[in-house]
């Protein structure tokens, strides 16, 4: 079996000590800032991401990756026990987490998230190992056309599932792919809108702008707001569900892994998505549905199953196709580039450990996340009632150590300045940062290819719609467009966003 | 009179067209090729036009939406937290991790409304001998600790 020896080879990455440390590290401070309430799971691997740089490219990702469950995990604690949550993708946990928390069952609410986020982790990743390959093959046979068109699809997504206005995310794209292409020209080696700075020659630093926009302009915004912060008193000894419930609670986890691994690998998905998606189709379809947003527990297991099958499921395309579907993908993306990794399908033809190590260690990291986080929950709690007015300074210090060490130039400081402004000034006129930082990824490599296509083609632009891969492709942004202008969707995605 | 114009819309459509305008400006040296062999500007300020006219249309239909006004401003801890990073890339060539990590915390601090003087004070001793144990001592990052 080409994939039981697959994960052979992968686990013998991942396994070694030094990766299990650092897969385990990455769980533990994902997990330790993911629980801050209002710092999102993209905000945590923002602010994490330099640390990572230094460290052999396998070591990397597989951190990185552990830093990402932490943060979603970490993203359910908060949701629960203080009823901020930490991301779209764990609003739906406070609905019946906080509920149980109030009922003094906060134990078995964190306890169900951490199991139900396990199955669904072990499920997914059967799922990303099995459907990786075919994807591989199909994606090698693709031209510039094709992933031209790909690239396409993708954007469309992240604008048709961005929470703020669709025609300011168009235009966040837009300017994303703008922004990407500043830098030295590959093709030709002229420098282009750089400003005749020397430090702009390698284009916009990625570091500087994701922790601009995710980490300190979220802090700034978040400051603003009043904190109701009521944290509530967790009885750790009886913090164990019953059988009875967890087996009340298989059918939902096993619906909410299903739901969320589909609704992964769509453009622009993920675990928010997922987790909504999840929460609605139980409701319908638990027989306990009048227990529903008054602490049921199948109404934190599904969610939870949901996102965390759907967060690993994203890495699909990322993985096959080397294109991120989200923004949190995109981040993967640059610390893959900056470790001289261009993702894509030779990733997995010529580093086949790097590919499936970095596939095990995602299993490991959800293994690491029950067996440490729950006899940890105490200490999560202790990290809640420390102050918020101490713990942002310490944020702000480690975001600008991190983008200073990422690139050791003083200039990628004032970039992350300029790029902490301008997303308060997106957040303040209602454009989300999300397209723009997965446009901003993409420039570089849509302008590529579509300058190769055209030429190909001797500047045919039909050459897009002419192939059949590409053209089903394109038609397939084209109904996602139409879809988003259609009236009564439109209604039900501003209703879905509401909630 | 009531506001006929939405302002977060206007005030967006106007940073797209500046952008638009300021990229076609920097790209005017570019050559644009032809679409079978293009230059190095000519997907840069295709993208700016279309930007630019993008910002345009926003913009026209932000001037008859309805009234919405731009959202109350929280200019303290803004301005703090991003002042506190400027501090930082100021200070760090000139005076090191440790003064500067001080600096910083000091500052920030003050972002919160509910800030205490004497707490701050001891957070920033803390966080700046933290800072350089677990960067330059742990890590072994390049940064000098101190000015001399």
């Amino acid at each position: 079996m080409d994939l039981i020896a697959n994960l052979a080879t992968g686990f013998a990455v991942s396994m070694t000590p030094a990766n299990l440390g650092f897969c385990f590290l990455g769980a533990l401070i994902g997990t330790l800032v993911g629980v801050l309430p209002g710092i999102a799971p993209i905000t945590t691997i923002a602010i994490l991401l330099p640390f990572t740089f230094s460290l052999p490219p396998s070591s990397s990702l597989i951190m990185l990756a552990g830093i990402f469950y932490g943060a979603q995990y970490g993203g359910s604690t908060t949701a629960i026990l203080v009823n901020v949550p930490g991301e779209s993708s764990s609003i739906v946990t406070c609905l019946d987490g906080h509920q149980m928390a109030k009922q003094g069952r906060a134990g078995q609410a964190l306890a169900i998230a951490a199991i139900a986020s396990f199955v669904a982790g072990t499920i997914a990743t059967i799922v990303i190992a099995t459907a990786s390959a075919p994807l591989t093959w199909l994606a090698l046979k693709f031209n510039a056309a094709e992933y031209f068109s790909l690239m396409v699809l993708g954007l469309t997504g992240s604008v048709v599932l961005a929470h703020g206005a669709p025609d300011k995310a168009i235009a966040m794209v837009l300017v994303g792919l703008l922004l990407g292409l500043v830098g030295i020209d590959v093709n030709s080696g002229a420098p282009r809108m750089t400003m005749d700075l020397a430090d702009l020659g390698d284009g916009i630093g990625f570091v500087p702008i994701a922790i601009g926009m995710f980490g300190i302009a979220e802090l700034a915004v978040t400051l603003g707001k009043v904190q109701d912060r009521s944290l509530l008193a967790v009885k750790l000894k009886d913090m164990w569900p019953s059988w009875a419930e967890i087996r009340q609670c298989i059918p939902a986890m096993l619906r909410g892994t299903a739901l969320g691994s589909i609704l992964g690998v769509l453009p622009g998905g993920g675990a928010a998505l997922s987790s909504f998606a999840a929460y609605g189709l139980e409701k319908k379809v638990s027989r306990n549905s009048a227990q529903f947003g008054r602490g049921a527990i199948e109404g934190v297991a599904a969610p939870e199953a949901a996102n965390n099958a759907g967060a690993q499921t994203s890495f699909i395309p990322l993985l096959t196709l080397g294109i991120p579907g989200n923004a949190i993908m995109a981040l993967m993306v640059g610390a893959m580039m900056i470790q001289g990794i261009q993702p894509g399908p030779q990733v997995i033809v010529n580093q086949p450990d790097l590919f499936w190590g970095v596939i095990t260690s995602m299993w490991l990291g959800n293994v690491m996340l029950v067996v440490l986080n729950l006899p940890m929950i105490g200490l999560w709690v202790a990290l809640l009632r420390v102050p918020f007015r101490l713990m942002f300074p310490a944020i702000v210090l480690f975001c600008c150590i991190g983008t200073y060490s990422a690139g050791n130039t003083v200039f990628d400081i004032w970039v992350m300045l300029l790029f902490s402004a301008l997303g308060v000034f997106f957040y303040k006129v209602g454009a989300e940062p999300a397209p723009f930082v997965l446009g901003f990824v993409l420039g570089p490599m849509m302008e590529e290819n579509f300058r190769r296509a055209m030429y190909i083609s001797r500047g045919d632009p039909l050459v897009f719609v002419e192939r059949p891969i590409s053209a089903l492709l394109l038609l397939m942004a084209v109904v996602l467009l139409v879809i988003l202008v259609l009236p009564s969707i439109r209604a039900k995605r501003e209703e879905v966003f509401q909630e | 009179m009531k506001l006929r114009i939405n302002i977060p819309d206007l005030a967006f459509a106007v940073f797209l067209v500046a952008l638009g305008a300021l990229a076609l400006a920097l790209a005017s040296t570019l050559s644009v090729g032809t679409a079978a062999a293009m230059g190095p500007g000519y997907v840069p300020r295709g993208l700016a036009v279309i930007i630019m006219i993008y910002g345009v249309a926003l913009g026209a239909r932000a001037m008859v939406a309805g009234g919405v006004s731009f959202p109350s401003m929280e200019w303290r801890p803004l301005f703090l937290i991003l002042g506190s990073v400027a501090v930082f890339a100021i200070l760090l060539p000139v005076a090191g991790l440790a003064i500067t990590s001080f600096a910083l915390v000091i500052c920030a601090g003050f972002a919160a409304y509910d800030v205490r003087v004497r707490e701050n004070a001891i957070a920033a001793v803390t966080l700046a001998a933290f800072a350089v144990v677990l960067f330059v001592v742990a890590l072994g990052l390049p940064i000098p600790v101190w000015p001399w």
